[in-house]
């Protein structure tokens, strides 16, 4: 028995979480056809409105076709940026808390499978998958944002741009897994867990985005007459000293390094919330 | 104390006790009581958050407006930047907030008004203490509906309050017709938590799992919301807006088309936006067109698009309450149940 518990346990966890398993999968499937549609199919009906209006003489100022392509990634971005929101819901709901409600772990835990290694194969088998998916995701995403610039109104700074555009959004996936295990195991009960693990996630997320600026040193430039940041700069202050003009803004060349920072502390409140998460668990079952 | 409400239910008989209904509702709010302070904290939160908006951040944000209009392009300028962004900011968490209240209310009822009692039983067992299964979901829609119809009222018109007092003195404030704007300042948002309210309570009765009947509510709601704003300019009648071919098209509002008009009355797509300039001038001539047009929804049709709007959801809520009921006497018929009226 204890010889095949452990290698049977992830295709339980599948197959128990099989339905959030094909959502999930449709999920990521779905915006990833999306971004493909619309770089391989929208693009060029856009582009061919625009060849329409410039072969007139007074050209192209804004054309409301662009819409069809910047709205549609726009919104691809949001939800790969806080897909993790439903992430904090499934584990501290479906994943952890039901079974602590209901007592379905603690049956487990009498056959041959000890607590411990139950909550590593509830914990690993997701984070594979999240992982997995949120990868995906981010490449995908990466390459449709970058495509067709000119048809973007938007910043690589604007909130959810920034997350999916990196592995800040593995991070934030990994971390809801761990928030949500440490929520569900510390009120023991569905709904509760899975309304404090997304509200938890969520607060997490605002803090975090309200700091970002400032996990870089931002770059701080002054002259005696008004000047233009580049347009791809983050532009943080500007106006007027005593003496003349200055400006502080991240240039686009900040992003990696303020990406990467964030993503650290999102993965050390991941590790933080897993260790603490174990630590409850062996209290709860000692 | 706990078995009060059961004891002297049960010799009564009759549904038409008259200690009963409000004991049912006692009840309730007994066994939702984190969810009613969780309620109560987010209503409060975010109403004194528009409170703040309207008063003090409004000021603010106007008198810093005011101070960077009147430096024009002078060199030495001072302005309150602060109080423009915290402006904004608070701006759009109250309205996020706002219009996130009835996925709230949908994911609560589905996954624990009804889901989670169907799902662990505890419903059936109320069935059994003298509580009709009518009765006890009648309880469980009235009493969440009044409360959440009140407070979402409340947010609502603080919501319009706040946005009104900035109106005309803030230059970045949202336009009505602002997608987020146009929702939280009328009845809308009553309507959807109303509708996500009975959505919930159907889910639950349907699945009979907490944790399902919550997503399905959530995503059932969202479903709603989408085919609601996709419908909505074309709950009311627009209005043409003619404007002269040099100026281009004109009119502010919700648009749902425009082009160009010919003698013939006929209405033709636009190849261009300006008859000022020469190319569009000449390309219009051979159109024959002689105006443009634009289909718009003024200022003015703000409350009958609400209201239709508001109207339509809650009709859907009405079919779903009866189907919550219909769904919960179908269950419930199954081995006494039909026998009582014949």
């Amino acid at each position: 028995m204890s010889t095949t518990a452990p290698a049977r346990l992830p295709r339980t966890v599948l197959r128990l979480h099989r339905t959030a398993l094909i959502v999930w999968s449709a999920f990521v499937a779905g915006l990833i056809g999306w971004l493909v549609w619309l770089n391989e199919i929208t693009v060029d009906a856009v582009r061919a409105a625009e060849a329409e209006c410039s072969r007139a003489l007074w050209g192209c100022v804004d054309i409301i076709e662009h819409l069809d392509y910047s709205g549609p990634t726009g919104y691809i971005g949001t939800l790969t940026c806080y897909g993790f929101l439903a992430v904090a819901a499934f584990t501290g709901g479906a994943l952890i808390g039901r079974e602590l409600e209901s007592g379905t772990a603690r049956l487990a835990w009498t056959q041959g499978v000890t607590p411990a290694r139950w909550l590593a194969a509830k914990l690993i088998v997701p984070a594979l998958v999240l992982t997995a998916g949120c990868a995906a995701l981010v490449l995908a995403f990466r390459r449709g944002w970058a495509a067709n610039r000119d048809l973007m109104g938007d910043h690589w700074a604007f909130a959810d741009v920034f997350v999916a555009r990196g592995p800040a959004t593995v991070a934030y996936a990994l971390c809801a897994l761990a928030v949500g295990t440490l929520t569900a195991l510390l009120l023991r009960r569905a709904l509760p867990a899975l309304a404090v693990s997304v509200a938890t996630m969520g607060l997490l997320n605002v803090v975090l985005e309200r700091c970002r600026a400032r996990l870089w040193p931002a770059e701080t430039r002054t002259a005696p007459k008004p000047f233009e940041l580049p347009d791809d700069a983050w532009r943080l202050e500007w106006g007027r000293t005593g003496t003349g003009h200055y400006a502080t803004y991240h240039p686009a060349s900040h992003f990696w390094p303020l990406h990467l920072v964030e993503t650290g502390i999102v993965l050390a409140v991941a590790a933080l919330a897993t260790a603490a998460a174990f630590a409850v668990l062996r209290r709860r079952t000692a | 104390m706990t078995a009060a409400p059961t004891l002297p239910a049960a010799p009564a008989g009759r549904p038409d006790h008259p200690h009963r209904p409000p004991r049912q509702l006692r009840w309730l709010l007994r066994l939702h009581r984190p969810a009613v302070l969780v309620w109560t904290a987010f209503v409060l939160v975010t109403g004194a958050a528009l409170l703040w908006l309207g008063g003090p951040l409004t000021d603010a944000s106007a008198a810093a407006w005011k101070e960077y209009n009147a430096c024009a392009f002078a060199e030495r300028c001072s302005y309150d930047q602060d109080a423009i962004v915290r402006y904004k900011d608070v701006y759009s968490y109250t309205t996020i907030a706002l219009l996130a209240a009835p996925f709230l209310v949908a994911a609560w009822a589905g996954g624990s008004l009804t889901g989670r009692e169907t799902e662990s039983g505890t419903a059936r067992l109320a069935w059994t203490q003298g509580v009709t299964p009518a009765r006890w979901l009648a309880a469980r829609l009235a009493l969440p509906a009044v409360l959440v119809a009140v407070s979402t009222g409340l947010l609502v018109h603080l919501h319009r309050l706040a946005w009104t007092a900035g109106e005309g003195r803030i230059d970045t404030a949202k336009p009505w017709y602002d997608f987020a704007t146009f929702y939280a300042n009328g009845t809308v948002p009553v309507a959807l938590a109303l509708a996500g309210l009975c959505a919930g309570a159907l889910e639950g009765l349907l699945l009979r799992r907490s944790l399902a009947a919550l997503t399905t509510a959530t995503v059932v709601l969202g479903g709603l919301w989408a085919t609601v704003h996709t419908a909505l300019p074309h709950l009311w009648p627009t209005v043409t807006r003619v404007s002269s071919l040099r100026n281009g098209p004109s009119g502010t509002g919700i648009t749902t088309g425009e082009g160009v008009l010919t003698a013939d009355g006929d209405r033709l797509t636009a190849p261009c936006s300006s008859g000022m300039i020469p190319g569009c001038r000449t390309e219009l001539a051979d159109l024959g067109a002689v105006n443009f047009y634009r289909d718009v929804h003024p200022v003015a049709h703000y409350w009958p698009l609400q209201l239709t709007a508001s109207g339509v959801l809650l009709a859907v809520a009405a079919l779903l309450v009866l189907a919550a009921f219909r769904v919960l006497r179908l269950r419930t018929a199954g081995p006494a149940g039909k026998g009582g009226p014949a």
